[in-house]
């Protein structure tokens, strides 16, 4: 999709035309597929606080307090790859 | 054409229907055509580079960005000299297992230098250029970073370009 498409959609409030985009990127151009992967990455996210392990919140508290919006949504999308990739199953034809 | 080509089934019917359905607005379409230059010289007295999507880069240098949404817009230099144990490939979208075997199935690095000892090729430039095809905005592809490598490429004053998607 074009960047022009995804602003106006953005502008519209089209969030269906968003998501889809996220769905197609996360699923290779499978819109089902992305759909998947991302409940993959969430499951993936959960298991490891089942324990309620302890864990470094001044860093993330630091780290969303200190960074800029974009680094943060970047970030969001790298840690929805590295849930997946964890998952050890990997949809995707290449690699990060 | 061959006498039977009507018969050939298209292994992707409709396949830019496809593109344009799952990514609406993603197709470039440019009204202005830009012939390729002729050759000045002939390949056996010409200095080559190479410019491709593969997503090879140098081990140790800044990955390339293949989780970002709208994708990256850089290159990296790739010394022409580079063996393939010196290099790894950043790319999401393509299957790289062959590749993995033999770089050269993608990259053709070595081989280049095959043709250049062969005589059938002048030389090549000190560096290939490399970047990725997930590249959502077309705009900024075509502004900064189509320019950027136009540019490099032309510091290193090859004769020809070979260029080569993934």
């Amino acid at each position: 999709m074009s960047l022009t498409y995804l602003k106006e959609a953005v502008e519209a409030g089209d969030t269906e035309k968003l998501i889809r985009y996220v769905r197609l990127h996360f699923g290779d151009g499978n819109e089902e597929a992305g759909r998947k992967e991302i409940d993959k990455a969430w499951v993936e996210a959960l298991k490891p606080l089942l324990d309620v392990p302890p864990t470094d919140r001044a860093f993330v508290l630091k780290t969303l307090e200190e960074r800029d919006v974009a680094t943060l949504a970047h970030l969001y999308f790298h840690l929805h790859f590295y849930f997946v990739k964890r998952s050890g199953e990997w949809i995707h034809d290449g690699e990060l | 054409m061959t006498e039977n080509s009507d018969d050939i089934t298209e292994l992707r019917p409709g396949l830019w229907d496809t593109v344009n359905d799952r990514y609406p607005g993603s197709m470039i379409t440019k009204a202005d055509l830009i012939p390729l230059a002729k050759a000045a010289k002939p390949l056996s007295a010409s200095r080559l580079t190479f410019v491709s999507t593969s997503g090879v880069q140098r081990r140790g240098t800044m990955p390339f960005d293949t989780v970002h949404p709208v994708g990256d817009y850089t290159f990296r230099r790739v010394p022409s000299d580079s063996k393939p144990g010196d290099l790894e490939i950043h790319q999401l979208k393509y299957p790289t297992v062959g590749a993995k075997r033999d770089l050269n199935v993608i990259f053709p690095i070595e081989r280049l230098r095959d043709l250049v000892n062969e005589g059938f090729i002048g030389g090549l430039t000190d560096n290939f250029y490399t970047f990725i095809g997930y590249n959502m905005d077309a705009e900024r592809l075509e502004r900064t970073l189509a320019e950027d490598i136009a540019a490099a490429v032309e510091a290193e004053k090859p004769d020809v370009v070979l260029l080569a998607p993934a």
